[in-house]
């Protein structure tokens, strides 16, 4: 029988057998590996299986779990950019237009963002440590090794889950941040309910909302993707599961920032 | 080879290509600079308890992970039930795997999950149509099997090195593997524990008439349960033989594993 050399497919592994000697070569590395680890999520997300037990069960955890912690971030968030901007707007005479300000900066920008923020933090980390976690204890190769595969059972669930559940998050911030506003705009004055939401609602329109959930689907899908990525591929040892962590949560938020910064310059070309 | 070793049969046995499970023949991997299998010929015979030895760091784990599909060879021809598995796509692979079991040294339970689940995980994936009267029954019978019975309803962090280790075989054959791989089954047990686990190599092999490659630094374990014994060095076979064979081979390293 004749031996013969196999390449199965260009890998992590191999990349990095020709390119480890700089650090211009680590870069490389990692952009590459991302991108395929993107194309490899897009091939596999249309194939079944379909895991629709373990979609629900991360929906719960990643959605439900983390509303509570996105609702208190959000009220607060509404009741300080209230109180702190009151200040600047009564100097112009403008305290009426408090309602409008704050409602289009939460939609806008501050809620999809310190939503997208929060939910880096807690379910970007919580995944990359959490796939870390199961590739250090050889869980992943079990799953394959029993005919399951790992990256459809695992990665593509979260990936699909962070990508529809932070938007839903971010509207429910937001709702919940124009309540803050609200409670912050009565600490020095009394402006009712229906008086209060009617201001809000003259002041926004569909294209403030519009760009503002689309991009948080973007958010959704980056920080997902990054949490598997950085978990999928940690070092062995249980130094590797917290470098995961971290760096899931910070590659996630720079990824935040970046695509904002991009959705912000889209939106401008299409509204002005 | 040692000069007065034990000679090497694999590589003619592979030529005529028997009864043979799995077949590998001059098996090479590196990682990086690290050339961990050097030339690795050897075949696995239907029915037989296969044990590897050798020094750590000999890539034992790294040959058994190359049979079931982990790790990716750099050079040479595994075969398994006949087929060369360079040529086999990644669904046929998939399928092969799941005539092949595998023990990980850890145990590898799926920590977020309890015993039961565990267990009905692996069948999920391969019988979705499976009644939930029949999937239940088997994972009695394979509790019972290993003497979990009890712990069906506990999370793996109860569990005790051997009961872990036990789930973890549990969980490998309620999918009735034809090759049993086991990764240093007795690692960090107790001398009784270990003959348990030892013995329950044996049953399994006489219950489910599996073939097992085992990897084992415990020589009571492999005084137990190998049919046969390779030894491995510097990544390649040294020395091949039954238990007592071996040890009393006039070779002064091959003595010295039964020493």
């Amino acid at each position: 029988m004749e031996p013969r050399i196999k390449i199965r497919s260009i890998t992590r592994e191999k990349l990095e057998e020709n390119f480890l000697a700089s650090v211009f070569g680590k870069f490389f590395i990692e952009v590459t590996s991302l991108a395929l680890f993107t194309v490899r999520f897009f091939k596999e997300v249309w194939r079944p299986p379909y895991e629709l037990n373990e979609l629900l069960k991360q929906s719960f955890l990643v959605g439900y779990k983390s509303f509570p912690l996105v609702a208190i971030t959000g009220f607060i968030i509404g009741l300080v950019l209230t109180i702190q901007s009151r200040p600047t707007l009564a100097k112009f005479g403008a305290v009426s237009m408090l309602p409008a300000m704050v409602a289009v900066s939460l939609i806008r920008e501050i809620g999809p963002v310190i939503t997208a923020l929060i939910f880096a933090g807690k379910v970007g980390s919580g995944i990359g440590a959490e796939l870390a976690s199961m590739k250090v204890t050889e869980q992943i190769d079990a799953m394959q090794v029993s005919g399951t595969n790992p990256f459809k059972y695992l990665v593509v669930t979260r990936v699909l889950v962070a990508t529809v559940m932070l938007p839903l998050l971010a509207v429910l911030a937001d709702a919940v941040g124009l309540f803050g506003s609200f409670a912050g705009v009565n600490l020095k004055g009394h402006v009712s309910l229906s008086f209060f939401f009617s201001q809000v609602f003259q002041s926004v329109d569909f294209n403030d909302l519009l760009p503002a959930i689309i991009k948080t689907f973007f958010f959704g899908f980056a920080i997902g993707l990054i949490g598997c990525y950085k978990g999928y591929y940690a070092n062995t040892g249980t130094e590797g599961v917290g470098k995961a962590a971290n760096s899931a949560v910070v590659f996630a938020s720079l990824m935040v920032f970046i695509i904002d910064m991009i959705a912000v310059q889209l939106t401008s070309v299409y509204q002005y | 080879m040692t000069e007065n070793a034990i000679p090497i049969k694999s590589e003619q046995d592979a030529a005529q290509n028997g009864s043979f499970v799995v077949e590998m023949v001059h098996l090479r991997k590196s990682f990086d600079e690290n050339q961990v299998l050097r030339d690795i010929n050897l075949v696995v015979h239907k029915g037989e308890n296969l044990v590897i030895l050798g020094k750590s760091g000999t890539g034992k784990s790294v040959l058994i992970k190359c049979i079931v599909g982990l790790i990716d060879c750099d050079y040479g021809t595994l075969v398994i039930f006949g087929e060369d598995t360079s040529r086999l796509s990644e669904e046929q692979l998939i399928a092969m795997r799941k005539k092949i079991g595998f023990l990980f040294q850890s145990g590898a339970l799926y920590d977020s999950m309890t015993v039961r689940e565990n267990l009905q995980f692996p069948l999920r994936r391969q019988e979705r149509s499976t009644p939930k009267e029949t999937m239940n029954s088997l994972i009695t019978e394979a509790l019972e099997n290993v003497g979990l019975a009890k712990a069906i309803d506990k999370t793996p962090a109860e569990l005790s090195g051997g009961m872990r280790k036990r789930l973890g075989l549990a969980r490998t054959l309620i999918l009735k593997p034809e090759i049993m791989l086991y990764d240093e089954p007795t690692t960090g047990l107790d001398p009784i524990t270990s003959k348990e686990i030892s013995k329950l190599i044996l049953e399994v092999q006489k219950t489910y008439n599996t073939s097992s490659v085992i990897i084992t630094h415990d020589m009571e374990c492999a005084r137990l349960t190998a049919d046969r014994i390779i030894l491995i060095k510097d990544g390649m076979c040294e020395a091949e033989g039954s238990f007592d064979e071996l040890k009393n081979s006039p070779d002064a390293w091959i003595r010295s594993f039964f020493e």
